[in-house]
């Protein structure tokens, strides 16, 4: 029982393991930034209840919310070549194998936590009380500036929670980027133990790691929620 | 001046204003009362738009509104020429009180943030709460906040102020604060007003004009005074009844 954990061995898996850490941030921060840019544009075409595009997007947070992250990611990964190779009518050819899988990675985390954000940014807005967008419109602002100055600051403050408890899910989500052969920190893992028969010192290494990162940035949100708060009542 | 000709909005089978006409002189105080579902309210967020009436005019000085077809641009242009108080405030509450007066000025008015700044605290001035240009709207009172929402409608100087309940949400003893407020502003800045209250001494001593509206219709215009000692209504006696017995000392 005495070599149930190889300290030694842990603490050079760990060494290893940090120099995939920023394979898994880098998925997760560019995934969180698209994600955001596209949930806020699916929010603001349905909340303006723009004609097509209004109801495009209600359908794309339908199916979003409803599919496997994994198999949006097998989707993109497998199905977007081939549609553009058909769409193309077969002048895109192989090279798709030049594109790197972190690429369709960012895409279909991108395409599944964009529609969670959609919602999250639509329950934002909607929870600022209505007299902010009226008060606005009635100094003569019009309906953009008002929202963009007036309200959107204001639901921003209400989405932050959630968008931090939608990003920790992504980091951890982006393990399964694996899938689709990107070597991350979850992959990594994976390959580790596997060339050393041992698997216990490394997911322990590879659960502290994934941890510590999470912890970071919920604390990192903790903060940007209370400056960005600035307006609201002290709370204790 | 503004005019508005034969306003009607229906909500669904439920007809809330039957045609309304009515003309409020420039640089005039103008009261409307009348019992709660009267479509005070609906009349006054109609001239602004925030709510569309379904057929009517809208006369602002040289702007005529056919309020059926009123386009963007000129609900717009409406909204930009006037000003409202609202019952529940609406300060802006991502903004201090100075920057509540300061963001129409900036955005709409397109003055400079330095000469937005300086209008700004002449009307904090004026509202006499200098001291609190500070401070977040959670930080005021509800007569602060409606001080600083009245400080915010002046600024604009917009062609009328329409006060949508102004002191309903407010308490008691902080109602009298607004009041006086809005009296100065009257007088001192001679701004035309348009007021849906319940304060029928405010209408009486401020007031160049009172509509008492009953359904979605007008039911007696006149003079404050007038009105109030002698209704020619029979409906109208009966609301303003409590009030009279009140001054009488009966009630």
């Amino acid at each position: 029982m005495g070599n149930v954990i190889d300290f030694s061995f842990a603490l050079e898996v760990f060494g290893k393991l940090i120099g995939y850490v920023p394979v898994t941030l880098g998925l997760a921060l560019s995934s969180m930034f698209f994600a955001s840019v596209l949930g806020l544009a699916v929010m603001f075409v349905r909340w303006r209840r723009i004609p097509v595009l209004g109801q495009l997007a209600t359908f794309y947070v339908i199916i979003g919310r409803a599919l496997p992250t994994l198999i949006v990611l097998y989707l993109v990964f497998f199905g977007l070549p081939l549609l553009l190779l058909i769409l193309s009518g077969g002048k895109v050819n192989n090279g798709f194998n030049q594109i790197s899988p972190l690429v369709f990675a960012v895409l279909g985390l991108t395409l599944h936590s964009g529609a969670y954000l959609a919602e999250i940014f639509r329950t934002a807005v909607q929870s600022v009380n209505k007299g902010q967008m009226e008060a606005a419109l009635s100094v003569g602002m019009t309906s953009w500036e008002s929202f963009r100055r007036i309200v959107l600051p204001q639901a921003a403050v209400l989405a932050l929670p959630l968008m931090s408890n939608q990003f920790l899910g992504l980091i951890k989500g982006t393990s399964i980027a694996f899938m689709i052969t990107v070597m991350e920190l979850f992959g990594a893992a994976n390959v580790i133990s596997s060339l050393n028969n041992r698997y216990l010192e490394v997911y322990i290494a590879t659960a502290i790691l994934y941890w510590l990162v999470s912890i970071c940035f919920e604390k990192a949100f903790q903060m940007l929620e209370a400056k960005m708060s600035f307006f609201k009542e002290r709370k204790i | 001046m503004i005019a508005l000709k034969n306003i009607q909005k229906s909500y669904g089978d439920n007809q809330v204003l039957r045609g309304i006409d009515c003309t409020i002189p420039t640089g005039s105080v103008t009261v409307i009362i009348g019992p709660s579902g009267s479509g005070k309210t609906t009349l006054l967020r109609g001239i602004n738009f925030l709510e569309r009436a379904d057929k009517g005019e809208i006369i602002l000085d040289d702007m005529q509104v056919d309020v059926e077809k009123a386009t963007k641009k000129e609900i717009h242009a409406l909204r930009q020429r006037t000003a409202m108080v609202f019952q529940s405030y609406n300060l802006f509450q991502n903004k201090t009180a100075l920057e509540n007066i300061m963001e129409g000025l900036v955005v709409v008015k397109k003055l400079t943030q330095a000469q937005a700044k300086e209008k700004a605290e002449v009307y904090l001035e004026k509202v006499g709460l200098v001291e609190k240009g500070s401070f977040y709207p959670t930080q005021l009172s509800g007569g602060q906040q409606q001080r600083i929402g009245i400080a915010r409608a002046l600024a604009l100087d917009p062609k009328v102020i329409l006060f949508d309940e102004p002191t309903s949400a407010l308490d008691p003893e902080l109602v009298g604060e607004v009041l006086d407020t809005m009296k100065r502003a009257a007088e001192e800045v001679k701004c035309t007003m348009l007021v849906v209250t319940h304060e029928i001494a405010f209408a009486r001593d401020v007031a160049d004009q009172m509509i008492f509206m009953e359904g979605g219709n007008i039911v007696e215009e006149g003079r404050p005074r007038e009105m109030i000692q002698a209704p020619q209504e029979e409906r109208t006696r009966k609301f303003l009844s409590r009030f009279t017995l009140q001054q009488a000392g009966i009630c």
